[in-house]
């Protein structure tokens, strides 16, 4: 070991770059939820154009609070916290400047195409491929980044916080990738690769962990870093934080099909999914007590010091959202909370409850350490935490009592289950406008308050000078106590060898036939005993496996990987492999004419399905409300599916023939003319713009790529088809008093519309156990 | 097979083996983590403060348990 030491100092622009984003695109993305919440209360906000509809803002809401606000706050957290912790620069100055402004890029890019309608269609996936392009090249320069950083440490051990980055760089890549994947058929258009029940369990599965591995584990790894430092002692367990750690990041992949409870889904999915989410309880009480037991001692501090405030309570809001997300994933909880506000209220709970404030309290805390200047106002900042929590109180409380007047409303029926108590999906609508007003009062003090840190970030960096921040290490550090494994090593290892041979064998025994059930349960027990034996005469291998683990990032990684990746092979290749045409159910869905595929593909871009699920649960409720329960086949072709996550207005998966060509357009001109007290916007810009169907040989060619059975068509015969259908409803539109041109988009859309619910029967066997309706 | 797996006969077995998959990952991290050693834990919960940190002008100055 060398004496002789060298000063490094830290890349800590690049921090506060990523941090000045975050408070930037946190206020537009709080901006325009609070404007979208306006719209459902006002639908004159929509101002009768398609760019400010609610359904074209959402989207930009979502993702612009997702990947812009909590991105951004990560980034920054990441590259401060992780520098400190391994005690080197940043590998890149390049790689990290390429990585800010290529986030930038995309936002921005995300920001001019969503609200024109570009949009594959799919929850927090909307983007369209070429900027997915740019977010996978963007992280994986990010991780390389990250990961070069790690082999250049001077410091061998890998604290907690790191464990959580790693988590987050490997999950989100996979997740990514997978629920991205798609066909072109155009610079702006593709199809994802999945459809039907597979499309709607891998977005879920992305959706799902995007919560876990984009806002969770990396904001995690945040809090273990900065509430020490804030409270100025240790995390308050280290051992409870390693058990956080893997139990979290195994445990949280698998619960993604309880977005789909009581739908089509098969029911073991939805148990499974039920299950580990239940268990997810306990890793997630385990971290936020720990977040919270680290401030013992300075609890005195809390009452003045604004930073210790925003933990405080950001902890103590993942552990309200974090309790609330299991208990919706119970099955007969969900069949009332589930496309209600309920949903919107315990995601708000953790984004501005849990990332908001954490993202605050990081901000403050590193405001005036990357400027050397006193924070502006102690007082403002102080003032912001009390208009947020109210402002977070006032939004979740409306969205718990509007969800759970919805759920109630919705699922209500006299006459011994026979007969809806409230027909008319309006009398709910109107029921919750005064919880509607209310969260866009909690959301504007949220808004304020968020804009208060803005103004004190601006005064505090206001003629203040950047510093970065600098440590001096040895030259030549010391070796570390425990020797590294390389990347055999850590595979091939007694407790990784046996934990994968049990794992083939545990999912030979479910999902094979029967001998090779025989096969696979001896096998697993043989498994079991050999290990225990292992254990009891090298138990000391086994230690000493994992202590060397610790301290070697790429094989930590590789085992990180393994984690997340079993969980969701489990839930996505049998589905993938089975949900072919024969697995149906006893329907099988009818695929689209050329005109309806164009009119879907508008219903996707006009965001409808942000509004309207397309899935009949297995609920009596439903049942009585929209039709008989939606099957595995009558969905079987759409890429993407558009089951739905929320009902601002009714289920459509019946809609098609059920009123005349003529009440679609009216509807879709002036919803008020049709249902009055509707907040739904008017969507009148489709009775004037004019159907592009250059494109749609193509996208026809793709869906037959994508397996949908489309018999061989010339593309004149395409146009041909859909123009002779587009003729006959103008036609008759025209009988019905109205004159819309046949090339009109909303003849395309109305075509759509009037499928919805068509299919063919099957001859297949039906579950034994009877119907699947249950109440 | 797919149609055990489709027609949900699997779902009592699917809790079950999530149940007991779950339990031993807990099991096994748990008992690996109360085998750490104390001089270990001490050093590890200590990382981040090997950095110094500058003050932030603003915060009450409190005896700090790590520093």
């Amino acid at each position: 070991m060398s004496n002789e030491k060298i000063t490094i100092e830290f890349n800590d622009k690049i921090v506060r770059q990523f941090l000045l984003a975050c408070a930037v695109w946190g206020a537009v993305a709080m901006l325009v939820g609070v404007l979208i919440a306006s719209q459902l209360n006002f639908w004159q906000l929509n101002f009768n154009t398609s760019w400010l509809t609610w359904s074209r803002l959402r989207p930009l809401h979502t993702n612009a609070g997702i990947f812009a606000f909590v991105g951004n706050m990560i980034f920054a957290g990441i590259y401060y916290s992780t520098q400190r912790l391994v005690k080197a620069r940043l590998a890149s100055d390049f790689l990290s400047q390429l990585h800010f402004w290529g986030w930038q890029a995309i936002i921005v890019a995300a920001a001019a195409t969503l609200p024109f309608g570009l949009t594959q269609g799919k929850e927090y996936a909307e983007l369209i491929w070429p900027i997915n392009l740019m977010v996978v090249i963007v992280w994986v320069v990010f991780g390389i980044n990250f990961f070069w950083t790690l082999a250049r440490r001077n410091e061998p051990s890998l604290y907690v916080a790191i464990w959580f980055y790693i988590a987050t760089i490997v999950t989100i890549a996979m997740l990514y990738i997978v629920n991205h994947l798609s066909i072109p058929t155009s610079f702006t258009h593709s199809y994802p690769v999945f459809g039907g029940v597979q499309d709607a369990l891998v977005q879920w599965w992305y959706g799902h962990n995007a919560v876990a591995f984009f806002l969770t584990t990396p904001v995690l790894g945040i809090m273990y870093y900065f509430v020490p430092k804030a409270a100025e002692r240790p995390v308050y367990s280290y051992r409870l934080s390693v058990v956080h750690f893997w139990s979290l990041v195994f445990v949280y992949i698998w619960a993604g099909p309880h977005h789909l409870l009581n739908t089509a889904l098969p029911n073991w999915l939805q148990t499974l999914g039920m299950t580990f989410s239940l268990m997810l309880w306990a890793p997630s009480w385990g971290g936020m007590l720990n977040g919270l037991l680290t401030l013992r001692g300075a609890w005195d501090k809390v009452r003045t010091d604004p930073v210790l405030k925003f933990f405080a309570a950001g902890i103590t809001f993942y552990g309200m959202a974090t309790f609330e997300g299991p208990l919706l994933a119970i099955r007969s909880v969900n069949a009332l909370a589930h496309y209600t506000d309920w949903i919107i209220g315990h995601v708000h709970s953790g984004t501005l409850g849990w990332n908001g404030f954490m993202a605050a309290g990081m901000i403050y805390w590193l405001l005036p350490r990357l400027w050397n200047k006193p924070l502006h106002s102690v007082a403002l900042a102080n003032l912001h935490f009390w208009i947020g929590l109210v402002g977070i109180l006032l939004y979740i409380s409306a969205m718990w009592t509007s969800g759970i007047t919805q759920g109630l409303m919705l699922n209500g029926t006299t006459d011994n289950g026979t007969v809806l108590a409230y027909p008319n999906f309006l009398d709910t609508v109107n029921a919750i406008r005064p919880m509607m007003l209310m969260r866009v009062i909690g959301g504007g003090l949220y808004l304020a308050g968020w804009l208060l840190l803005a103004y004190n970030l601006v005064r505090t960096v206001r003629g203040a000078r950047p510093v970065n921040g600098t440590i001096e290490v040895f030259a030549a550090e010391a070796a570390p106590e425990t020797k590294p494994l390389g990347l055999a090593g850590s595979i091939f290892n007694p407790p990784v060898l046996f934990s994968i041979f049990a794992f083939l064998f545990a999912s030979v025994w479910m999902f094979g036939g029967d001998v090779l059930k025989i096969v696979g349960i001896v096998g697993a027990m043989v498994c079991v005993a050999l290990a225990y034996l292992h254990y009891e005469s090298r138990g000391k291998r086994w230690a000493e496996w994992y202590d060397r683990l610790l301290v070697t990032a790429l094989p930590f990684t590789l085992l990180t990987l393994i984690a997340v990746v079993a969980g969701g092979l489990i839930q996505i290749i049998p589905t993938v492999v089975a949900n072919q045409a024969a697995n149906v159910e006893d329907r099988r869905q009818i695929p689209y004419t050329p005109l309806e595929l164009a009119g879907r593909d508008l219903y996707i871009s006009d965001g409808c399905y942000l509004c309207h699920s397309q899935m009949i649960r297995t609920l009596v409720p439903d049942v009585l409300r929209y039709g008989d329960y939606s099957r595995l086949g009558e969905s079987i072709y759409d890429h993407p599916f558009q089951w739905g996550s929320k009902r601002n207005g009714p289920d459509l998966a019946r809609i098609g023939g059920k009123y005349p060509n003529i009440w679609h357009l009216r509807h879709l001109q002036d919803p008020r003319s049709i249902s009055a007290g509707s907040n739904m916007p008017n969507f009148q810009w489709l009775l004037t713009d004019t159907l592009d169907l250059s494109n749609l040989p193509r996208r026809i060619a793709v869906q037959r790529e994508l397996g949908v059975p489309y018999a061989a068509m010339t593309d004149a015969e395409v146009l041909g088809k859909a123009r002779a259908q587009a003729a006959a409803i103008s036609e008759d539109l025209r009988a019905a008093g109205a004159q819309v041109a046949p090339d009109k988009e909303v003849i395309a859309l109305i075509a759509y519309l009037q499928e919805l619910g068509k299919f063919e029967p099957v001859k297949q066997a039906v579950p034994e156990t009877g119907s699947r309706l249950s109440d | 097979m797919l149609e055990r797996l489709f027609l949900s006969h699997a779902t009592a077995l699917a809790t079950i083996a999530a149940f007991a998959v779950a339990s031993s990952i807990f099991i096994a991290v748990a008992w690996r983590a109360l085998r750490m050693r104390p001089n270990q834990l001490d050093r590890f919960s200590r990382l981040p403060f090997e950095t110094p940190t500058p003050a932030c002008h603003h915060e009450p100055k409190s005896e700090s348990a790590a520093d």
